[in-house]
């Protein structure tokens, strides 16, 4: 790491840029009394124009927010409206920002305009208007790095963001911009997508410059560097959770290897920086040569909670399947945490409702155990149930209000050919994903009750019901017996069988079906923090968990299963066909830090996640974990400040996470390998 | 039928033998070492294991059980599940059974630990066999067993991690309970037998790392033509599991002294030294 860097490093981990931030602005007069399209433009503008980006010493990638928030608008009663967030969670087209520059893209719009049908107009004046807004801030920008002797960044911007750029650096600033320029326009977690295929064309063309390979690390480096600051003022559902996540890898739209040197070269600057931003997912396939396992391990080792990998033998086959074009499946990438989505192409929502798999059991065994007189009637029953919700949190999908957000309808693909918002409808996909949480609370449950009522039948029906209506107080010998059956997570067919059905069923139902959008619905196995959000309220279940127990992080064992380690957990969770539930959703493996003492643990630590990924494991996510350091943590947080861990689907401070999520990761490393 | 108590099977174990493997661990061991940290794995009858943070202190597995100590009964009583036997029995056909389920995920193979896996010889050559030509077998041991018996086994066995700890015999009695003499002369046994093997001497601070201890020991690796020993360093987290055994860990060294690996000593000999 160069002294640049070391600097840059201690500025942003001390904060010192925070205190030059003013209050945001309030532009309610400028923008109450247009229409919503014009209000996002106006908002911009006046967000843009509040901002004096703060410069550090020698800064050659540039802003960082002077402003605690962006420009608010509020109602006749003096609430904020629609003012936190926008249209989200998808990857803008930074690859046509890039090689257009927004000149080009701005006269094209402009000609648009010219030849538009009149309920066209507003949006493209929208367009406009936000595009004047970034290109006169972006001026404004250049002439203070000019004052400011940020003689480099004045370059760049010279040329940036009005033509596109030429060499990797002014790549990288016209990068930032458009990311900082996102986040004024409110639109959240959205993700920095495949940055080393987009960004490859400037980095070779450095290369081919003869400029050191090291100048350009230490330019990437400032980049990463940048991504970490101001994430304090970030509207996730907890720090964190700011969807700066980045894709390398995999293959390219015509399936060839796209892994290059920029794709290593960030993970250098990652291991080296040892930040949780940008969040590195890796994609892999069957062939994967191991030295990138070993990388990807080497990653993991430093606790960062990342990389986390995605199967392109499965995850491709499986968009296809729902209706993805092959070359866009091809090009997927991750949304914040482990949405599947189209870089530039959609307006998806991936997360929506989430699926709550023991509660169809429970509805199930309340009113049903008693007249079901075989194992097979009573999953005849969940199934039912599982369709019936499925029903219900389709039917509860409707559009939400998204407020129009022209800026970033113009890196999403079809909303300039159609003259159409991306809030309304103007991108190429617009699915919508349902999550599921406790599909092993789930299928241990009916294995349970398989066990104990219909093999051994040591118990009958009416006290298990008791004992489920009593949360177990009274039942010790029950529940004991309860947790003792069969746990997913065991490679054991008896429960494993049944997660597989009850997956099947869920997907079968959902996948496909329409939205009144234009897109489809999409079932997953991820749960975001569903595992947390729908198991609170929910009643003691046959596996012997009591009620308001934690369900296992998204798709992972349950939290009561012991697990006899991580051979028998990726056996378990591989043996259902993933791509027919292919919303996205990680295995987690809590992994202990002693694993990686020596070469020797990391090799076989690869060869651990490979052995995922060639049995058609479709995401998986590694956690570094030693839990007397997380207990600690929690007595002494003042000695652990950059502890990270990965929560569900990101990486995060873990004294900076709210308690339940604290306690849920120590419960999780009960049983760590 | 033949049976083992097996306390553990660790799946993914990275430090016992090449690749990737499942480490199986028998109960009972002749030894009574006392930075022991498996103290489960010591006597040869089953034990209730007591989780301790779980446990609420309720009572009700003593009134469950008789006359005060604990019973099948109170496993099935603990209203906070914290009470489990340590081992399972398993028969040779078992045991194979489900390690192979892993196969095609063990690069490596298999290891019988412990406990003292020679302690359960017909057991452990059953198990052997049945799984030659399937998996690759290793056994982890300290070497305390009749040497008819360590032959016949090594017969069957593809790799020996083998214990070496103290080579002075009354440290070894005053520390470990037992004589070394046996050990030392399976090591002799162990270096002819053609079995490939690695030696591995625990490092217990001011105990096995001393210099005269260490010296002694790379002094006979030299003179049995061994080029390779792994080092492991206690750790203070050893004593963790006695409480849940309602035993106290009481070591008869200083916990708080980092051992030192006196790697010199193993390079001067032309011993490559690992520290795990």
């Amino acid at each position: 790491m160069t002294e640049l860097i070391q600097h840059r490093l201690a500025l942003v981990e001390q904060g010192a840029y925070k205190h030059q931030r003013r209050e945001r602005v309030d532009a309610t007069a400028l923008v109450w009394d247009k229409s919503p399209l014009l209000r996002d433009a106006l908002l911009l503008k006046a967000s843009l124009e509040a901002e004096t980006p703060f410069l550090f010493p020698n800064d050659r990638i540039g802003f960082t927010q002077s402003r605690e928030r962006f420009a608010i608008c509020r109602d006749r009663d003096g609430n904020e409206i629609w003012t936190d967030w926008s249209c989200g969670n998808n990857t803008p087209d930074y690859a046509y920002a890039l090689n257009n520059g927004l000149d080009h893209i701005q006269q094209a719009v402009a000609q648009k305009r010219a030849h538009c049908l009149p309920q066209q107009k507003e949006y493209y004046d929208a367009v406009l208007i936000a595009l004047d807004a970034v290109l006169a801030f972006a001026d404004r920008c250049r002439d203070d790095a000019r004052k400011a002797g940020a003689d480099d960044l004045y370059r760049a911007l010279c040329r940036v963001p009005h033509q596109k750029p030429q060499t990797f650096h002014e790549a990288l600033v016209m990068m930032k911009l458009l990311i900082f320029t996102l986040r004024a326009n409110r639109n959240i977690h959205l993700t920095i997508g495949r940055f080393d295929q987009y960004m490859y064309p400037f980095y070779r063309h450095d290369v081919k410059a003869g400029i050191p390979r090291e100048t350009l690390l230490e330019l990437l480096e400032e980049f990463f560097l940048s991504l970490n600051v101001d994430t304090d003022t970030y509207m996730g559902a907890q720090q964190g959770d700011n969807g700066q996540s980045l894709v390398l890898g995999g293959c390219d739209k015509d399936g060839n290897d796209a892994f290059n040197d920029l794709s290593r070269l960030c993970m250098e600057a990652s291991m080296e920086l040892c930040l949780i931003d940008p969040k590195i997912n890796l994609r892999v396939n069957k062939n994967t040569p191991d030295e990138l396992y070993e990388l990807g391990t080497q990653m993991t080792k430093l606790g960062l909670g990342f990389p986390q990998y995605s199967n392109d033998d499965v995850v491709i086959p499986g968009l296809i399947a729902l209706g993805y074009a092959p070359q866009d499946a091809a090009d997927y990438a991750v949304a914040a945490c482990w949405e599947f989505t189209i870089p530039g192409k959609g307006m998806e929502i991936p997360n929506l409702r989430v699926m709550n798999f023991p509660l169809a059991v429970l509805e199930a065994v309340t009113e049903s155990l008693l007249a079901c007189d075989t194992f097979d009637e009573l999953l005849a029953a969940v199934k039912e149930k599982i369709c019936v919700q499925s029903d219900r949190l389709m039917a509860q999908a409707v559009f939400p209000y998204i407020p129009p957000s022209p800026y970033l309808s113009v890196f999403v693909e079809g909303c300039l050919e159609k003259g159409l918002d991306v809030s309304q409808g103007g991108a190429v996909y617009k699915n919508y994903g349902l999550l599921s949480a406790g599909i092993s609370t789930a299928a241990d449950s009916l294995a349970a009750i398989n066990n104990v009522i219909y093999q051994v039948g040591d118990y009958d029906k009416q006290t298990l019901l008791d004992a489920l209506a009593a949360n177990f107080e009274g039942y010790a010998p029950l529940r004991n017996r309860l947790l003792d059956c069969p746990k997913m997570g065991n490679n054991d067919d008896a429960v494993d069988t049944i997660a597989g059905e009850l997956m099947e069923t869920f997907a079968s139902h959902v996948n496909g079906k329409p939205h009144p959008f234009g897109g489809v619905f999409r079932a997953g196995t991820g749960s975001a923090q569903g595992y947390y959000t729908t198991s609170v309220d929910l009643g003691a279940t046959p596996d012997g968990r009591k009620a308001g127990e934690m369900f296992g992080c998204g798709f992972s064992p349950s939290l009561v299963a012991r697990v006899n380690g991580p051979l028998s957990c990726i056996q378990s969770f591989t043996k259902f066909d993933l791509s027919k539930i292919i919303n996205g959703g990680p295995l987690t493996l809590e992994i202990h830090d002693t694993v990686f003492r020596n070469g020797e643990g990391i090799a076989k630590m690869a060869q651990l996640v490979k052995f995922f990924i060639l049995r058609g494991g479709h995401q998986l996510q590694l956690n570094t974990i030693n839990r007397d350091v997380l207990l600690d943590a929690l007595a002494h947080p003042e000695n652990h400040r950059n502890l990270i861990v990965r929560v569900w689907g990101w990486s995060g401070y873990f004294n900076e996470l709210d308690a339940p999520f604290q306690q849920h990761i120590i419960k999780r490393t009960e049983f760590t390998i | 039928m033949k049976t083992a108590l097996v306390f553990a099977i660790e799946e993914f174990s990275v430090y016992d033998g090449p690749g990737i493997r499942s480490t199986v661990f028998l109960k009972g061991c002749p030894l009574l070492c006392s930075w022991c940290h498996n103290p489960e794995g010591q006597a040869f009858h089953n034990e209730i294991c007591k989780n301790t943070n779980g446990c609420r202190g309720c009572g009700a597995c003593v009134r469950a059980g008789e006359n005060g100590a604990l019973t099948e009964n109170s496993v099935a009583a603990c209203p906070a599940h914290a009470l489990r036997w340590a081992a399972s029995s398993f028969t040779p056909e078992e045991l194979v059974s489900q390690l192979l389920k892993n196969r095609d995920l063990l690069t490596g193979g298999v290891t019988f630990s412990g406990g003292e896996p020679l302690s359960h010889p017909e057991f452990l050559q059953d198990c052997l066999q049945r799984l030659c030509g399937h998996l690759h077998r290793a056994i982890q041991t300290c070497g305390y067993a009749d040497s008819d018996v360590f032959r016949a086994v090594l017969s069957h066995t593809d790799y020996v991690l083998y214990d070496l700890k103290l080579l002075e015999d009354a440290a070894h009695r005053h520390f470990t309970g037992v004589s070394n003499a046996v050990i030392l002369e399976n090591f002799r046994i162990l270096c002819q037998s053609g079995v490939p093997f690695v030696v591995r001497t625990p490092l217990i601070p001011g105990v096995t790392d001393t210099e005269q201890n260490l010296a002694a020991i790379a002094a006979l690796l030299k003179e049995n033509g061994v080029d390779r020993i792994e080092l492991l360093p206690y750790h203070t987290a050893a004593g963790g599991k006695y409480a849940s055994l309602g035993r106290v860990f009481q070591p008869a060294f200083d916990e708080s002294v980092a051992p030192n690996p006196r790697l010199e000593l193993f390079k001067k000999n032309g011993i490559a030294a690992v520290v795990l």
